[in-house]
């Protein structure tokens, strides 16, 4: 019996050593395709951006070696300080007004008895309408006269209209507010099924132990939610930072630089200025690169202190 | 009421639902509900009905509604816009873009996630951590690199042997396969699944790629189904990489961006064009619905 095992362990063993570079090979073979386009889209052009960036471009082809040429023409653009500070503006109104509504929503519909699955199909239709409707469909609403829905109910209710988009101080909030309301049921789902994880014999205990629903979520349902929570603010940052999409569609960047973006500034050197600024482009795009990478080192450190804790 | 009786304990519990102090709370929420749906809806239901509207009614002073509406109408409306738009031919090329897009997806990242998950062959680890970070990586600075390489596919620079990928779709399909957070989905799907399938199918003689395509492929249907939603939705509503590339051959997302610039259309017209453009996504929504609200949980946010 005993000699029978170790027969079979010594020749799988063989078998495992002879297979085991025909089963790379094999792996390798799979997964070309994903190391390919990952290589020639990604990789690659993360890294010719950053060299490009150094080097004089004529439209789409390059020139020679010109040191931080592009660097210097970007920051000291006049429009280069605004164009950043709108960038966190777009930033910090994300966070005051996109944050924690998904949050909340996502707690109340799990904790609704009544057409729960009606809420959540229809909190999720904003999600399904494509981005550039949508975006129009905005573009309208906001519209400075009484054609657009929201100068309508003003002009209803006896207000004078109001120039929304066209405003250089609404103009940031007006995008924001388009933009929470199309990517909040996204998070919201996240969130909730989170919250459907918790397990029911924790809220029980803590009720039997006395606790009314205020310590319930503080004490049940924030410890496991904080961590996701935390992981957001950082994934929301790094992706309303690149915005550009939104502006383009919903205002040109306008009025008067108002509302352009580091990113809309980018496509616009890119390819909207007759190949004249695409080195620029690359600069300006290192330059945000540069900035964001913090923030997603900082995620991957939190991502890693969050798995441990939970 | 029997429904609060039967709830399940959550912030929430029965018990709370038979004081006042519980039931306050419970129908403030059930309110900003019913705030939110309504936000939610308010312009699609705005856009529907524009659309049905006479031009003249649209600059008039306020109404929500179409003030007369009748089937002939409805009829009359849409196949007006349809006429003007001419949107017939974009939209078949968006569904050859979405269908290519879901082909791609599926063949480079469900492969990329699967070696990287079961298979595991020397340097797997490595490239998986490059997968990872590049996820979270800023995207900005690919654009322009990016955009020169279609123009001389596979290459970077003109060496003269590359060819031009503008006018096609091949920069959207590929762009699909490029999707690391889609590989990292498929590989935490593959690795729910139980490694004894793989060795049991190898027993009796299986190949690796069979193993693959005959058991794995089928047992992941699920994380399938969800990254088709996404590939097949995200194909109906991105028209920036569109409108880098395409010329001739227009897809709908595009035709819409286009139409905002273009001042001959009517108002009610280009309305009407929203809700075109609004209906395959809502289709996929509703045969999937179950799915994508529930299963969103696939893989999750751990890398």
């Amino acid at each position: 019996m005993k000699t029978q095992q170790i027969d079979v362990a010594t020749a799988q063993k063989r078998i495992k050593r002879k297979s085991s570079f025909r089963n790379d090979l094999d792996a390798w073979i799979l997964m070309l395709p994903m190391v390919i386009i990952l290589y020639i889209f990604v990789w690659r052009s993360t890294v010719l951006g950053g060299v490009w960036s150094l080097f004089k471009m004529q439209a789409y082809t390059v020139k020679e070696f010109c040191g931080l040429d592009n660097y210097v023409k970007v920051i000291s653009h006049t429009q280069f300080l605004p164009t950043l500070w709108n960038t966190v503006q777009y930033v910090l109104w994300s966070l005051v007004i996109g944050y924690l509504p998904p949050l909340f929503i996502a707690i109340m519909i799990n904790e609704i008895v009544h057409f729960k699955g009606g809420f959540r199909v229809l909190i999720y239709i904003p999600a399904v309408i494509p981005g550039i409707a949508a975006m129009l469909m905005w573009y309208f609403m906001y519209y400075p006269d009484q054609t657009g829905l929201l100068n309508m109910v003003l002009n209803k209710l006896g207000f004078e209209s109001f120039g929304w988009l066209n405003n250089p101080d609404f103009t940031i909030v007006g995008i924001i507010i388009y933009n929470t309301w199309k990517a909040f049921a996204g998070t919201m789902l996240l969130y909730y099924a989170t919250l459907q994880g918790v397990s029911v014999e924790l809220y029980e205990a803590a009720l039997i132990d006395g606790a009314g629903p205020f310590k319930r979520l503080w004490h049940v349902t924030r410890p496991a939610i904080e961590g996701l929570l935390l992981l957001n603010v950082v994934s929301q940052i790094i992706s309303v930072f690149q915005i550009m999409e939104q502006p383009l569609a919903m205002t040109g960047g306008g009025p008067n630089g108002a509302s352009t973006s580091l990113g809309y500034q980018l496509y616009q050197y890119g390819f909207n200025s007759g190949g004249k600024g695409t080195g620029q482009a690359m600069a300006l795009g290192v330059i945000t690169f540069l900035i964001l990478i913090c923030f997603t080192i900082f995620y991957f450190w939190l991502n890693k202190k969050v798995e441990n804790r939970y | 009421m029997k429904k609060f009786d039967t709830k399940q304990t959550g912030v929430l519990s029965s018990s709370d639902l038979k004081s006042w102090k519980g039931l306050t709370i419970y129908w403030i929420f059930f309110t900003i509900l019913c705030i939110s749906a309504l936000c939610s809806l308010i312009p699609a239901i705005w856009t529907i009905c524009t659309s049905f509207k006479d031009t003249q009614e649209i600059y008039a002073a306020f109404s929500f509604f179409p003030s007369e509406m009748s089937w002939d109408r409805f009829v009359g409306r849409i196949t007006e816009s349809w006429g003007y738009l001419q949107l017939g031919r974009s939209f078949v090329n968006t569904i050859v873009l979405s269908l290519g897009s879901l082909v791609v997806r599926i063949v480079v990242c469900g492969f990329g996630g699967y070696v990287l998950s079961k298979l595991k062959p020397r340097g797997s680890k490595l490239l998986f951590t490059l997968v990872v970070w590049t996820m979270m990586m800023p995207g900005q600075i690919r654009m322009v690199p990016n955009y020169i390489t279609y123009l001389h596919f596979p290459f970077a620079f003109d060496w003269g042997m590359g060819v031009s990928l503008l006018d096609t779709y091949w920069p959207m399909w590929l762009g699909a396969g490029g999707d690391c957070f889609a590989v990292l989905l498929f590989k935490n799907a593959f690795d729910a699944l139980s490694n004894s399938y793989v060795e049991a199918a190898k027993l009796d003689g299986c190949s690796n790629y069979g193993v693959f395509f005959r058991i794995m492929l089928p047992l992941a249907m699920p994380v399938i189904i969800y990254q088709s939603i996404g590939v097949l939705s995200a194909a109906w509503s991105d028209f920036f990489t569109p409108l880098l590339v395409l010329d001739k051959n227009s897809v709908v997302p595009l035709e819409v961006y286009r139409m905002q610039g273009d001042s001959s259309i009517q108002m009610n017209t280009y309305f009407m064009g929203l809700v075109f453009a609004s209906i395959p996504p809502f289709i996929i929504f509703l045969f999937f619905q179950k799915r994508i609200l529930g299963g969103i949980n696939i893989g999750g946010v751990k890398g």
